[in-house]
């Protein structure tokens, strides 16, 4: 994949960092994740980073994309978890846009035109109820039908799917033996019901029952009867990148703010900055972002230049940022002591977007298990 | 070195077997039902438990037969807290029973006794703890709110934070600086406060779990007789360390324990990953083992110290930091496993579910709502109660002599 040069992701960095900074305040979250809010994301900012060109800027110049790479997508996740941002980039840039730009035939490119422009926010859905974190489990049946295939099954719940105008859904053609396909599945298809309910860190999505939704027969990406499995794990793998770059951003950002609490809150008459247990926790925390860091850099130079061992590194980061998230998180909460468990202090949304992080796609006992067997 | 061990005690069988009949036949089911699913009870439901806990005296078991308690000794005390947890009824309230009580029969005049501890017993005063505040956390010492002595009051200005259930309380046991030109701990007075005197506002703090229990508590020229001082001006610091000596003692909830490893395991069994239970995969299964081991040293631990209680008449202080940091670091492992099993389920938190009269679908194990807020809730299980840091600069000072 063509990469931005240093100083290209320098800039990008800078402009994600400076919207995010200036444009993105702890007050909006707070008022995009209020229950009562209509859709639990900004439309405002959606339509920015549309503009801004961030949600095509891993999808090829051929579709209206910027051409780059899994790190420059990285560049803007790390800036979204830095601001707690709420909109769907996951689900609909990471997700969607993965599998359209993987497995869509030509003439479906236009699906991927409105994940670039924004118009449309798609979900993908993959994960089934009793499949946990295991990649390959899929019951959902699709049977031909004369206007293309019949969809049955159920999907566990999946961020933002709520909100989606068009859901990527994946299911096994003819039986339960059947190659992996993918189908497009308009949010508003009778016998579809999505279950929206709130995440742990208070962004939003939905499980899926799917009671014999009737697709047309383009609604099958890609080339009829083909396995798309190697996909959906290349689909998965860009997701485990993005949710380990946004937890780097958020660990970050916590650590910034609980150093910078700790030179201000005084008790026994100075600043708790000044007892050393807690500096060296703080520089606990602050290796813990570099480790989480450098391992997720690894990752993505490994997938950006399709490197065969890619695979393996992805799965170390997200062990890596499970670990780091894990401790950083939590010692962001225990520093701050009872302020740190309060709703009105950012702290603890971060430790629960951290731990949204950790768990998405699988944890890292389950990758360091899937590591370990496949070990030698 | 494993010299002692408690005296066996064959009448504590016979009333562990007592409380928990009294438990099955007297927890009501709606409030069973809520327990389970970790629905919020709210203050009437909570009170009218607590009084049938306080028809059998058991709110105050603890306390000297001569101040109306039962005269349990350590063991009773952990059996009935056990009993509780294992039945996960709503748990005792401890600012009356276990805090502002044995302070009042320890150091209050017989008028103060007279009119208080009758309200303890039964359980109807509700106390909330004035202490902590935004000044003052793990520097208690530290705190401000000030009391000034005019005529028969004293008129009380100051904020305190953290205050659990001051929303529902009727009286508050409040640390203030009555002279704030001493060492800071030698200007410190108890002082009992009614809650309904005229300038006391409650805030309510949200937190993470989005649940509301604890508050902020203003008081603006707020008179409170002399008569609600606990013992003698600028003693209440001496006070405050009885109370809080009293309040650390190896009390840790067994029973809720026990739940978490049950809750933990029938998850494990009902869910699935590739279409098998996750009770069967090895992983998971060494967690399970891993935290069997913690749980049985916390138990050791507490039978030691049980056993020393007994023979020294009081618990040891060093020993209930050491059980409060390992028993809290428990907690919080335990019910991170379960998140980690939640993490299949897509980590759902509709704390909708969690209250009462709640009539929709759960996405999900239905009781991950109340795992993830009980969770959510003991992330601060290292951070009350004294925090972690302090409780083992307790025992680097008192047992290490650093």
């Amino acid at each position: 994949m063509p990469q931005f040069s240093s100083d290209e992701r320098q800039l990008l960095h800078d402009s994600v960092q400076d919207f995010f900074a200036n444009q993105y305040s702890f007050e909006q979250f707070r008022e995009l994740s209020a229950a009562s809010h209509e859709s639990g994301f900004s439309q405002d900012a959606w339509r920015q980073y549309g503009e801004l060109g961030w949600l095509g800027v891993a999808a090829p110049e051929t579709v209206g994309g910027t051409g780059a790479g899994l790190t420059e997508l990285a560049i803007i996740m790390a800036g979204a978890g830095s601001a707690l941002a709420m909109e769907p980039l996951l689900s609909s840039t990471v997700l969607a846009g993965g599998a359209l730009e993987l497995v869509a035939s030509p003439d479906q490119s236009h699906h991927l035109d409105t994940v670039i422009s924004g118009e449309r926010v798609w979900a993908f859905c993959h994960a089934e109820p009793d499949g946990g974190y295991a990649r390959e489990y899929v019951t959902c049946l699709a049977t031909e039908s004369s206007e293309g295939y019949v969809l049955d099954g159920k999907k566990t719940f999946a961020l933002h799917a709520q909100a989606a105008d068009q859901l990527i859904v994946t299911a096994r053609l003819g039986d339960a033996n059947g190659p992996v396909s993918l189908f497009v599945v308009p949010s508003n298809s009778e016998g579809l019901s999505r279950h929206a309910a709130p995440s742990l860190d208070e962004r939003r999505g939905a499980s899926l029952m799917l009671d014999g939704v009737s697709v047309s027969a383009d609604a099958m990406l890609g080339q009829a009867g083909h396995d798309q499995t190697e996909a959906v794990n290349a689909v998965l793998d860009r997701g485990v990148l993005a949710v380990c770059a946004e937890a780097c951003g958020a660990m970050t950002a916590v650590t910034e703010q609980t150093v910078e609490y700790l030179k201000v809150r005084k008790q026994f008459g100075q600043p708790l900055a000044k007892f050393q247990v807690l500096q060296h926790r703080l520089v606990d925390m602050n290796v813990s972002c570099e480790e989480a860091r450098a391992a997720t850099h690894a990752a993505l130079t490994a997938a950006d230049n399709n490197e065969p061992n890619a695979r393996t590194k992805i799965w170390r980061a997200k062990v890596q940022v499970g670990r780091s998230a894990r401790y950083v998180g939590s010692q962001a909460v225990q520093l701050h002591g009872g302020m740190g468990m309060t709703d009105e202090l950012a702290i603890g949304h971060y430790y629960k977007r951290l731990s949204m992080c950790e768990s998405l796609f699988g944890d890292a006992d389950w990758y360091l298990r899937q590591l370990a067997n496949r070990l030698d | 070195m494993f010299i002692r061990t408690s005296e066996p005690n064959s009448s504590l069988e016979s009333f562990r077997a007592d409380v928990r009949a009294f438990m099955a036949k007297e927890l009501p089911e709606e409030t069973r039902r809520k327990q389970t699913l970790g629905q919020h009870i709210e203050r009437d439901e909570y009170a009218a438990w607590l009084r049938r806990l306080g028809s059998r005296g058991w709110l105050t078991g603890k306390w000297p037969k001569e101040h109306g308690g039962l005269g349990w000794g350590p063991d009773e005390f952990a059996v009935f807290g056990e009993e509780l947890g294992r039945a996960n009824a709503p748990p005792v309230v401890p600012f009356g029973p276990t805090m502002v009580g044995p302070v009042i029969y320890s150091f209050g005049t017989e008028e103060q006794k007279a009119k208080y501890l009758p309200g303890i017993i039964k359980h109807e005063t509700w106390w909330c703890q004035g202490y902590s505040e935004p000044g003052a956390g793990s520097d208690l010492a530290n705190l401000q709110t000030r009391a000034v002595r005019d005529g028969d009051d004293y008129i009380v200005n100051g904020q305190k934070i953290w205050t659990s259930f001051a929303h529902w309380a009727d009286m508050m046991f409040c640390l203030v600086r009555t002279d704030p030109d001493v060492k800071k701990q030698e200007g410190i007075s108890f002082l009992l406060i009614d809650m309904n005197t005229p300038g006391i506002t409650v805030r309510p703090i949200i937190g993470i779990t989005k649940g509301h229990h604890l508050n902020e508590v203003f008081f603006e020229d707020v008179r409170v007789p002399v008569a609600n001082l606990i013992g003698e001006e600028n003693k209440g610091w001496t006070y405050a360390k009885f109370l809080l000596g009293n309040e650390r003692v190896g009390v840790v909830d067994v029973g809720k324990f026990e739940r978490y490893i049950e809750g933990l395991r029938q998850l494990l069994n009902d869910t699935k990953e590739n279409g098998e239970p996750l009770s069967k995969d090895p992983d998971m299964r060494q967690r399970v083992a891993g935290l069997e081991v913690s749980f049985e040293t916390i138990k050791a631990l507490m039978a030691d110290q049980l056993a020393a209680a007994q023979r020294d008449g009081s618990p040891p202080l060093i020993g209930a930091a050491a059980l409060k940091v390992r028993s809290s670091e428990f907690q919080q492992a335990a019910l991170q496993t379960i998140m980690d099993v939640f993490g299949r389920h897509g980590m759902v938190y509709q704390t909708d579910a969690l209250h009462p009269g709640f009539n929709g679908d759960v996405v999900g194990p239905d009781e991950m709502a109340g795992f993830i807020y009980e969770h959510l809730y003991r992330r601060a299980a290292t951070i009350y109660g004294g925090s972690t840091e302090v409780q083992k600069n307790i025992i680097a000072r008192g047992a290490l002599g650093l």
